[in-house]
């Protein structure tokens, strides 16, 4: 491998990367305070990326302006899917997991009559390529870093710095402890739906330009993230960054030099590896 | 203040509390004393909301709390120190303190809370940057009384406070019970320890597999054949 292919698949990887984290960030936020694996997470992703088409290149409106009115709606949906299904269930492990299974199910199978399949594309938003380190990169394609970078960002803030952020912490390490200290726990788990939901559309949203969309694309980048939070350690931030950064520049470097059916098993390999070592994952802890 | 009539907690098909009735006067200590599953804790959790009662009332100042969710009993007044402690451990000391004051919206408030925290517990001013989960056991059960004081109940429920502490620390854990009662809070004290209970509280009521045996003033029971025999192991 030449020094500019590795330079230009590191930046590609680091791109692919941010999308793996935004993935893995609501998941894992997710799972830590519910203990439940959103399946439905790849379907939102789909729904991001048709969100854009419509709102941005059928109706004309601004991209980051379609971009932040995906994230709003399906965080919208993301709370309701909290208020109706979760709470249906009365916040029931195995049932959520069911229900979240027959969710994703129906968006995908609607997604067939009502979207189409690999039929529409959303045309680029920014133009032109960028001399990095010497490697010519699509601009669009690296304009995915900051903007993915700014919700990372965001979403840590609001978590470590605000009181509904330490609500979330606290659900998370104690549900019935956060509750005796007043925590409203139905409205904060709405909330993590809300977000996760939000940053699985803006996942979709930032790809949306460069795929054809699909009813099924949510699939692949779901099956990533899941592999990011076992990686990362179940219900940990840092973890989900890390391993989303790993697994992006993972994918990128190998698929260049070897193949992308070399990467996806090495991807598999590594995680074995790694939880033979340590079972709960890079930052991951097993309750006391 | 608190009013418990025939209360009744219900899990699956067997009843851990079988028709409870006890009360707590404005100022009061009242200790619930009693084996393991005696269904001390689970009065507990019946009054906090944590579970729902399946029968029988309670009321706090006039008010119905049954069906009322946790965050909702919180808001009138009632804290619970739970068993087990049950701190945020990742959480520092301070940010353990600081989720007990959740419900406070005025900054001024919780700031002087926390003053007044901190000159009871002097430890935890020390420990404040330092993980909940990295305290001593002692150190850990004053985070979680002072972490229910923080928002000002008037009513603390304090479930087995003495739950594996050396009897130093034990006696310390009394003292501050003592303390918080003289700022005009009233306590309900569950304790296996019962010599302690007993010597902290006013009033008592032995319970036993769910059902009330025994109560009476607190001196009472401790000169009690019956209870010095099963309880106090005299």
């Amino acid at each position: 491998m030449t020094p500019d292919l590795l330079i230009q698949s590191t930046i590609i990887g680091l791109s692919i990367g941010s999308i793996y984290i935004l993935m893995a960030l609501g998941l894992t936020l997710m799972f830590g305070m519910m203990h439940i694996i959103n399946f439905a997470h790849g379907a939102i992703y789909m729904l991001g990326a048709f969100a854009i088409y419509y709102i941005f290149s059928q109706w004309g409106a601004p991209y980051f302006a379609a971009f932040v009115l995906a994230m709003l709606l399906l965080g919208t949906f993301g709370y309701l899917v909290e208020r109706s299904i979760y709470r249906a269930v009365k916040g029931g492990i195995e049932p959520t997991l069911v229900a979240l299974l027959a969710l994703t199910t129906f968006l995908q199978a609607a997604g067939y009559p009502v979207f189409g399949q690999l039929d529409k594309h959303v045309p680029p938003v920014f133009h032109g390529t960028r001399n990095v380190l010497g490697v010519m990169i699509s601009v669009e394609r690296l304009m995915i870093i900051p903007m993915a970078g700014a919700l990372v960002v965001g979403l840590n803030l609001f978590i470590n710095k605000t009181k509904m952020g330490a609500a979330m912490r606290a659900i998370e390490q104690d549900k019935e402890a956060a509750a005796l200290q007043g925590v409203n726990v139905h409205v904060v788990n709405g909330l993590a739906f809300a977000i996760g939901f939000a940053l699985a559309a803006a996942s979709g949203a930032l790809m949306a330009p460069i795929f054809k969309l699909d009813p099924m694309m949510g699939e692949q980048p779901l099956l990533k993230a899941f592999i990011i939070i076992i990686l990362g350690g179940l219900g940990s931030i840092p973890g989900a960054i890390l391993g989303g950064l790993m697994l992006g520049l993972i994918d990128s470097i190998v698929a260049t030099a070897l193949g992308a059916e070399p990467a996806f098993l090495l991807s598999f390999v590594f995680i074995i590896l790694l939880l033979l070592f340590k079972p709960t994952g890079l930052f991951g802890y097993a309750p006391p | 203040m608190l009013e418990v009539k025939d209360l009744r907690v219900r899990y699956g098909t067997v009843e851990a509390v079988k028709g409870l009735s006890f009360q707590v006067p404005t100022g009061a200590i009242v200790s619930l004393i009693g084996a393991n599953g005696a269904g001390k804790t689970t009065s507990l959790r019946a009054l906090t909301g944590l579970v729902r009662p399946s029968g029988g009332e309670v009321r706090f100042e006039n008010a119905l709390l049954n069906g009322l969710a946790p965050h909702d009993i919180v808001r009138l007044g009632i804290a619970l120190v739970p068993e087990g402690r049950r701190l945020f451990p990742k959480m520092t000391v301070l940010e353990n303190l600081r989720m007990g004051a959740y419900l406070q919206t005025s900054k001024a408030d919780v700031a002087s809370t926390l003053e007044m925290i901190y000159q009871h517990f002097p430890i935890l001013r020390e420990r404040g940057r330092q993980r909940a989960g990295s305290l001593s056991g002692g150190e850990q059960q004053m985070l979680a009384i002072a972490r229910a004081l923080m928002n000002r109940p008037k009513l603390l429920l304090l479930d087995e406070p003495s739950m594996g502490l050396s009897p130093i620390m034990t006696a310390e854990i009394g003292k501050i019970i003592r303390q918080i009662n003289a700022l005009n809070v009233s306590i309900i004290l569950v304790e296996q320890n019962a010599m302690l209970a007993l010597t902290l509280a006013q009033y008592g009521y032995v319970l036993e597999t769910g059902t009330l045996m025994l109560q009476g003033k607190a001196e009472e029971l401790l000169r009690d054949e019956g209870v010095k025999k099963a309880y106090l192991g005299i």
